[in-house]
């Protein structure tokens, strides 16, 4: 058995996985070139109109699907690559190829592909380059249908399988989901590929852009971790034993946790929690009402901002967040504004977790921030709206911030904009300077949010990124658990609410403490949601109070999470 | 022909889902209609139908781009096309 290997990627759609590893090989074309007499070209040309015939035959086919699924978001990507199959400089071209030069439909089709994969490599934008992927999708499939096999496809898979390759076309995802694929990892792409795209339409679990897959076989245990964005190879026995334990077989409960969406959170001893949904992307909010989420307790905004290309426009912001409001229906929604920098991954690869990131990119670019909040205001009218200003580190910082929600709302009234001029307005606490002043900045706004991840980083100085020092991150380390105390503390006669809504609200143990130190509204990613439910209603909240008062006297970490464990998994 | 210069303002410029849009848009006129961008340190043009052109255009938010029709509703076509790009 090999050792245990994490191998770091990014998150593109949430959820965990465990399975075995099935690869997807660029399937082998015979790349048979052959000239043509003159009197087979016709044949030959009506040979490739019949495969294109057949692709978009199969396109037509998954987009009505698609459509009955109402994942309307991706089937625009199957309109992109139908267009491609009536374009002239595409297809045109094959057949004057196939024509003029008396070669076969495959050589030609690779000669044009070729060529127009060589004009896309040279392009500079990230989100164009990455839609060389699409046409690599559709030459696959004029190939294939081409050799009129059937397209390749897994026998029904006797497991649950994790798809894995450099680059896994959309279509192949879309086309595999009746299998047993409960999530997939790619070497290549980011967040904003088509299909990351699919993955979260389909609620696939899929870390994306992680290199060191390409060491992993099929048949290789992996766990596909949608939550910090990495893929465990070979997991020791005490992993998976972890991961099932916290998901119990994330599939099955997933589909119950359907049947019980209207169980309420509460606890054994009727203490009602706020369960709020996080997410990272607008298609997950229909899914998170669905699951019945009754808030979106943190939208971090910045990866649809910077989805497709850098500049956003006012009207098509105003057109994205009044979609999402209007799918939460009624759902309150927290915008919290971009977080440039955020985790490992920043815009310009340098780690800016101390430097110009959150509110501080924002001061710095305030064109960008003032678009962004006008937009939020402007979508307002469609449903509960808060805005939530990250990574705070000052009341100065907090009232610079202030000035300028002024200053957005003055530009709203003078341009006779109707919003709602109350959204409540919040600060993330997330840095030490927050937590030690947020009694300070209660006055200037409605509500607080505590965001643990980077609260631990920051105050146990570990970046999770840097394998040498990850496992030193812990939530059950008396520095925390004193901190998160103190702040429950601070606040509590300010009457603010506060949400917690890191990672720590997303593991039933240390969700546990957070109950048992006073914070009684969570909220956490989709995929965590069950588990955290049911976490909620099998717990006394007396019984955690109890707990809290114990381990805030402790003094080793694991000491702490032996107490939580105990209580929490006392069953 | 008629002719006409537009600033990008469309949120995405023109990608995928614009650039689909566009094609569909474009389709239904006679005339032929090409984009170009004349900033480029080379010329660049691209046939309104085509989406696989139309990408490779580059056109992000903020570019200037030409529209040229030549056909019998050109006019019409030139407006349709510059509104949809401004945004």
């Amino acid at each position: 058995m090999n050792k245990e290997h994490v191998i770091h990627g990014i998150v593109a759609s949430v959820g965990t996985a465990i399975g075995k590893a099935v690869r997807t090989f660029d399937p082998l074309f015979v790349s048979f070139n052959i000239k043509l007499r003159p009197d087979q070209v016709r044949k030959e040309v009506e040979r490739f109109r019949e495969s294109v015939e057949k692709s978009r035959e199969q396109l037509r086919r998954m987009q009505t699907e698609l459509k009955r699924k109402s994942s309307a978001e991706s089937s625009f990507l199957i309109d992109a690559h139908l267009l491609v199959l009536q374009d002239r400089l595409f297809v045109n071209r094959i057949i004057e190829k196939v024509e003029t030069e008396y070669i076969n439909s495959e050589w030609a089709i690779q000669q044009v592909s070729d060529d127009l994969f060589q004009a896309y490599d040279r392009l500079s934008d990230e989100y164009l380059r990455e839609r060389r992927g699409d046409l690599d999708d559709i030459v696959r499939r004029l190939l294939h249908n081409l050799q009129s096999k059937p397209l390749p496809s897994f026998k029904k898979l006797p497991y649950d399988a994790i798809l894995v390759g450099k680059l896994v076309p959309p279509s192949t995802l879309f086309e595999l989901r009746t299998q047993r694929i409960v999530g997939l990892a790619t070497e290549t792409g980011s967040p904003l590929s088509h299909t990351a795209i699919m993955a979260r339409s389909l609620e696939i679990p899929a870390v994306v852009g992680a290199a060191e897959l390409s060491e992993v076989a099929s048949g290789d245990l992996l766990i596909v971790d949608g939550e910090r964005g990495v893929v465990i190879r070979s997991p020791s026995e005490e992993t998976l034993a972890a991961y099932k334990n916290r998901d119990r077989d994330g599939k099955k409960t997933r589909k119950k946790a359907g049947a019980s969406v209207s169980a309420p959170s509460v606890t054994e001893d009727s203490v009602r929690i706020s369960l709020g949904a996080n997410i990272n992307f607008s298609e997950e909010v229909r899914s998170a009402i669905v699951h019945g989420c009754e808030s979106i307790g943190l939208y971090r905004t910045e990866f649809d901002f910077f989805r497709e290309g850098k500049q956003p426009d006012e009207e098509s912001l105003v057109a994205d967040y009044s979609l999402v409001l209007k799918a939460a229906k009624g759902a309150p929604v927290t915008f919290r504004t971009i977080d440039v920098g955020i985790d490992q991954k920043s815009w310009d690869g340098v780690n800016m977790n101390l430097g110009v990131r959150g509110l501080r990119f924002c001061l710095e670019n305030q064109e960008i921030f003032k678009k962004q909040l006008r937009s939020i205001y402007r979508a307002s009218v469609n449903g509960p709206t808060r805005i939530l200003l990250p990574f705070v580190s000052s009341v100065d910082d907090l009232d610079a911030a202030h000035a300028i929600l002024d200053e957005v709302r003055r530009e709203l009234n003078s341009r006779r904009q109707t919003y709602d001029a109350n959204v409540p307005v919040g600060v993330m606490i997330e840095t030490p300077a927050a937590a030690q002043t947020c009694d300070l900045m209660a006055s200037r706004v409605d509500f607080f949010c505590l965001g643990t991840n980077d609260l631990i980083q920051y105050y146990l100085v570990i970046d999770r990124s840097d394998q040498s020092v990850a496992h030193l991150y812990n939530p059950f380390h008396p520095a925390i658990l004193r901190c998160l105390h103190q702040v429950y503390t601070l606040l509590r006669p300010t009457g603010k609410p506060i949400t917690v809504c890191g990672e720590m609200a997303a593991d039933p143990p240390s969700a546990a403490v957070l109950l048992g130190l006073g914070f009684t509204s969570l909220s956490v990613s989709l995929a965590a949601y069950p588990r955290i439910k049911r976490m909620i209603r099998s717990v006394s909240m007396a019984q955690l109070k109890d707990l809290a008062s114990q381990i805030l006297k402790m003094t080793k970490p694991k000491e702490v999470e032996e107490k939580v464990r105990a209580t929490v998994y006392r069953t | 022909m008629t002719q006409k210069e537009v600033v990008i303002g469309h949120r995405l410029g023109i990608h995928a889902r614009a650039a689909a849009r566009l094609v569909q848009l474009s389709s239904q006129y006679q005339s032929t209609i090409v984009l170009f961008r004349s900033d480029a340190e080379k010329a660049l043009e691209a046939d309104a139908r085509s989406i696989l052109s139309i990408l490779l255009l580059s056109a992000g938010f903020g570019t200037t781009v030409g529209v040229r029709a030549d056909g019998v509703d050109e006019n019409q076509a030139v407006d349709t096309i510059c509104e949809y790009l401004t945004g």
